[in-house]
């Protein structure tokens, strides 16, 4: 309970679809049992088609994702082009490497298309930077049991993208609503070749 | 993730029986003795209620720690039987959690049911079993039963009934329950497929003021469909889940056994 990775809760899902790629997070922020936002977003934006799902203790998630956005503007202004979401996958992993013996207690998730094919690109990390590239779905945070539960049951290959939101909500709010820690309405991400769709869920408040 | 937080043997890993765990803050030349009688035995239980019938189901693997113990180690037991093949039963009753501890508890409630049937002439009903077990778990309050036990059954109207307990006795009956080590995959699956939670009517309005699906009874066939899936996906995701799925689906004509493979890896 008193890992700095379930004080604050939170949960992060991402999914791999047919020519699209989805990522979802609920938007709750606690301290143990107390909650004390229920607007608290963990889904981030690095360019047209790079996401990063942050879960874990929220000083380290704002950090983190600040020096991500930082880190992705100068690659920006050097090499004058956006980054690809596998560069930024590598941009994650070796700076959480760089504080090896003294990471940030973050467990993110990286979500996007490859820019020239199209081609859906997921993957997440361990606190330390160590990747798990997935060909069906990552989950991070405090429920990562229950999302490990209903993607294994619900996820199958080539949704579309209305599929595949109806698949990642209902895996996102049903596994949060068997979690103390997380909750409190979600955001879902729908990234196509030209197009992301941001919805915004209301779940169960409690 | 928080799994390299988690990696203290005595807390998350595999676990010790009696004095073999490391032994910790042992002054010079002083010996530390210990009692170790729990281990947990893994495995995962699941229980659902339909309109006529109630499906029982677990799987047969059985570890401690990393290790597989046996690859076919029931934990859904028929009970209440006048013979020991236990062929006119009408409850079931599912343990996981200690197997000794469970099969111990299966026993006891089994000889209870019997002598509730030798006494009264009838077999007992499940919602007089569920009390039963409940006292007898209770019994037990400082030297529990390691174990989370669903009890099924067929109430007196024959609706399914399913009645889940913590490890000392509290209970509830409850359309669907999972119990065990993935207990946490599978539960919110059955709440969105079982009780259609966060389903809503298409168009019925907005934010809260959806109108949810309708609940209705699942077909016996569902369920069965329903179970293993639910299994399917705890396997995938959890080392000590796999090997068999044992199911017994209970209606007025009696208890049917069914027996379904699960990965063994």
């Amino acid at each position: 309970m008193s890992s700095p990775f379930s004080i604050n809760g939170g949960a992060c899902v991402a999914m791999v679809g047919k020519d699209c790629v989805a990522i979802a997070c609920d938007l709750r922020l606690g301290l143990q049992a107390l909650t004390v936002s229920n607007n608290f977003p963990k889904i981030f934006q690095y360019g047209d088609n790079v996401f990063l799902g942050l879960t874990g203790l929220a000083t380290d998630v704002a950090t983190v994702s600040d020096l991500f956005r930082y880190k992705v503007n100068m690659y920006r202004l050097r090499e004058e082009r956006h980054i690809a979401p596998t560069t930024f996958a590598n941009l994650v992993s070796s700076s959480l490497y760089e504080r090896r013996f003294g990471p940030y207690f973050v467990s993110p998730v990286v979500a996007g298309l490859e820019a020239k094919t199209g081609k859906p690109f997921i993957c997440g990390f361990d606190s330390i930077g160590c990747i798990d590239f997935a060909k069906d779905f990552i989950v991070s945070g405090t429920a990562t049991e229950q999302l490990f539960g209903m993607c294994e049951s619900l996820w199958e290959p080539d949704l579309g993208p209305d599929e595949l939101f109806e698949t990642i909500s209902q895996a996102l709010l049903n596994a949060v609503d068997r979690d103390a820690l997380s909750g409190w309405g979600a955001h879902v991400y729908i990234i196509e070749k030209d197009k992301v769709t941001k919805r915004l869920l209301k779940g169960r408040q409690d | 993730m928080a799994a390299m937080f988690s990696q203290n043997p005595l807390m998350n890993g595999p676990n010790y029986s009696f004095n073999d765990a490391p032994k910790v803050n042992a002054p010079e030349g002083a010996r530390q003795h210990r009692f170790d009688p729990y281990t947990d035995n893994g495995g995962s239980t699941l229980a659902i209620a339909g309109a006529d019938f109630t499906i029982m189901a677990g799987d047969t693997r059985h570890t401690s720690g990393y290790s597989i113990n046996s690859r076919y180690y029931p934990k859904v037991f028929k009970i209440g039987g006048t013979t020991a093949d236990q062929h006119d039963a009408n409850l079931v009753l599912s343990v996981v959690g200690f197997a000794a501890d469970g099969e111990a508890l299966k026993e006891r409630l089994d000889a209870i049911c019997k002598m509730y049937r030798y006494r009264h002439g009838k077999p007992m009903s499940v919602k007089a079993c569920a009390q039963r077990l409940s006292t007898i778990l209770y019994q037990k309050r400082f030297f529990p039963y390691y174990v989370y036990a669903i009890l099924g059954g067929l109430d007196e109207e024959g609706k399914g009934a399913v009645y889940s307990y913590d490890p000392v006795g509290s209970y509830e009956r409850e359309q669907c329950r999972a119990g065990g080590a993935a207990a946490s995959l599978i539960m919110p699956f059955l709440d969105n497929q079982v009780n259609f939670k966060n389903q809503y009517v298409p168009g019925s309005g907005e934010g809260h003021a959806l109108q949810e699906r309708e609940r209705k009874p699942l077909s016996r066939n569902e369920v069965e469909v329903l179970v293993k899936d639910a299994f399917d996906g705890a396997v995938e995701r959890h080392i000590e889940v796999g090997d068999g799925l044992q199911m017994m689906v209970i209606t007025k004509d009696g208890i049917e056994e069914i027996l379904l493979p699960l990965k063994k890896d």
